[in-house]
């Protein structure tokens, strides 16, 4: 391609996922030339979910569920603690949640919400490549010194801009190989990853509206801590769309090899356990998908920026996986923020490591990394100290039924054979101990 | 009829899934050097959708149903050894979430 052949913009963004379509939008409404590539057929056709949070995005698009293919918002929300065949539910909701902003909570399904997403960038202005691998990026320069001038797609073809913002997702084989060629550095320790399975179920409006209880504009989110197999480190949920239900479970990766056992086994017996059963009975499957999540949280959050270069969401593991399991509303705050440090450095005509780099120094500050922060023990205390999310959930729910057991023995009896039950094979101080790390989970 | 979707098979699940295969260009490849000398072969279950298998003619190899791939990253994280070579189908390729 001869130099004046080139296609040149102001950014180019790999990924259209939240974090790259939220950068996308931003700087097109700064006024940006912004070029977006993804791999998927349209946006969001290779994308799995499950909640919306959507602080962000209501500032980038005020009263976007208005517009949005929103399923239902999250009313309540439901957390169940799995034993064996033995169950504890907590659930809690307002009536606030119902009603505008929704609680900012939402059920989408990705694929659809993305794609609307990828409609209204396109409308301020960005350029959707769809249907395009991006393979690597090109340089100028050498080592230290290299600066990122553009993107070569599948095919050879070439594309150059400033900067590139990188928003690649879980499975981010561009970020990987940049990083390496940049030479950036890695978080403190080294990223872990769960792998996703779900499941979406048909079952009708009327059926999800009776077995959740819900009224037509109302939704829900139930959340499993204790897992269908021994030992297995994981949690699942069940959200309701309008007809059709997402079933869900996550399990860390080397939990799945200690246990041998496939995600699809692990699916399916998270879907037989007698509690989850009954909501999914009588329903046909629609979709099965799998996706990773990264999990190493905080400590493994890497160099955000460089010379011409910054990355966004998952590709950074800004995933949350506390009981929140928050993930799109930080790609969406991390890509929001590249995109008005991608306008800034415009507007100075310098995208050197330094301009590029407040991204980073504002991003750290935000309300995602102070949560990041406040779960940073928690991937430590998985694999430490495992039996918080399989014995002690399994314990407290045999502790129930222990307790509300109902037989000739007099209550003080029953009670007292309960609690000697859940002490049962508890080491004491480690109990203790287990249940101060337990705060960082939860 | 109502337990029907307790009892679905891999491949009964994976026919729900939309996807369009290029069924000329793999996106996967293992190397036969190298699988024999991995004990535990955590691809062979790690793989949601059972892509590796052990080759029934000689179990140290593996086989690859490359046109299952969801395309989530598993096997690259979990194979001990780094023999898998794995790349993005071509734009526009391979699975299709119509929910996701
Ligand atoms: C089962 C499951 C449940 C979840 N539940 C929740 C939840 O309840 N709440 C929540 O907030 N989060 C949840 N998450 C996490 C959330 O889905 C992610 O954090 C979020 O999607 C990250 O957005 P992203 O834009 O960074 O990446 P993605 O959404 O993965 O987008 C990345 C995009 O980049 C494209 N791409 C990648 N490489 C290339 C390339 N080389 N060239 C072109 N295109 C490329 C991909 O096709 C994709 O479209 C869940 C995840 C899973 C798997
Ligand atoms: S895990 Fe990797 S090295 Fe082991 S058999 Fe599978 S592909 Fe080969
Ligand atoms: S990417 Fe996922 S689905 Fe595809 S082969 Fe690897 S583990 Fe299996």
């Amino acid at each position: 391609m001869t130099a004046d052949e080139k296609v040149k913009v102001d950014v180019i963004v790999v990924g259209g996922g939240p974090a790259g379509l939220s950068a996308a939008y931003t700087m097109a409404k700064a006024g940006l030339e912004v070029i977006l590539i993804e791999r998927g057929e349209t946006c969001g056709s290779k994308n799995v979910g499950g909640l919306l949070y959507g602080t962000i995005l209501n500032q980038m698009i005020p009263r976007f569920y208005e517009k949005a293919p929103i399923e239902r918002p999250v009313s309540k929300r439901t957390i169940v603690f799995l034993g064996g065949a033995e169950h504890a539910a907590l659930t809690f909701g307002d009536d606030q949640w119902s009603i505008p902003p929704y609680n900012n909570t939402f059920i989408v399904q990705r694929s659809q919400f993305d794609r609307w997403f990828s409609g209204e960038a396109e409308k301020a202005g960005v350029s959707l490549l769809e249907g395009t691998v991006a393979d690597e990026l090109i340089y100028e320069g050498v080592n230290g010194e290299r600066k990122a001038v553009g993107v070569r797609i599948r095919g050879n073809e070439e594309f150059y801009a400033d900067a590139v913002i990188l928003a690649d997702g879980a499975n981010a084989l561009l970020t990987e190989k940049t990083s390496k060629e940049m030479n950036l550095k890695g978080g403190k320790t080294k990223q872990d990853y769960a792998v996703g399975v779900k499941e979406i179920i048909t079952l009708g409006k009327g059926k999800i509206e009776d077995r959740f209880n819900l009224e037509s504009n109302e939704g829900t989110a139930v959340d499993f801590l204790g897992s269908p197999f021994e030992g297995l480190i994981g949690g699942g949920f069940i959200y309701t769309a309008k007809e059709t239900v997402s079933i869900g479970f996550a399990a860390r990766l080397e939990s799945v090899i200690h246990s041998g056992l496939s995600p699809n086994q692990i699916m399916d017996g998270f879907k037989r356990h007698p509690v989850v059963r009954k909501y999914l009975e009588g329903g046909e499957l629609a979709e099965y998908s799998a996706h990773l999540i990264p999990e190493g949280g905080y400590r493994a959050v890497p160099q955000l920026a460089a010379n011409g270069v910054m990355i966004a969401g998952d590709a950074a593991g800004l995933v949350n996986m506390s009981l929140y399991k928050e993930g799109t509303n930080h790609a969406m705050e991390s890509g929001k923020t590249a995109g008005e440090t991608a306008a800034s450095a415009k507007a100075k005509g310098d995208f050197s490591s330094k301009t590029l780099g407040e991204y980073e120094a504002k991003f750290r500050r935000g309300t995602a990394m102070r949560d990041l922060k406040k779960y940073r023990d928690l991937p430590k205390v998985l694999e430490t100290t495992p039996e918080l999310l399989s014995l002690y959930p399994l314990k407290m729910t045999r502790m129930l039924t222990d307790y509300f057991t109902v037989t000739a023995a007099s209550k003080s009896e029953t009670q007292k054979k309960a609690l000697m039950n859940f002490l049962k094979g508890l080491p004491k101080f480690k109990f203790v101990r287990n249940m101060i790390r337990g705060r960082k989970v939860l | 009829m109502g337990s029907e979707i307790f009892n679905l098979t891999l491949a009964d699940k994976l026919y729900r899934t939309k996807y369009e295969t290029n069924t000329d260009h793999t996106h996967i490849k293992v190397n036969d050097e190298i699988c024999p000398k991995c004990d535990g072969k955590p691809c062979t279950f790690g793989c949601p959708a059972e892509v590796y298998k052990k080759n029934p003619n000689d179990p140290n190899r593996i086989t690859v149903s490359f046109e299952n791939c969801l395309e989530c990253g598993t096997c690259i994280k979990i194979c001990p050894l780094g023999s898998i070579d794995w790349k993005f189908p071509d734009g526009g390729m391979g699975v299709k979430y119509r929910f996701g």
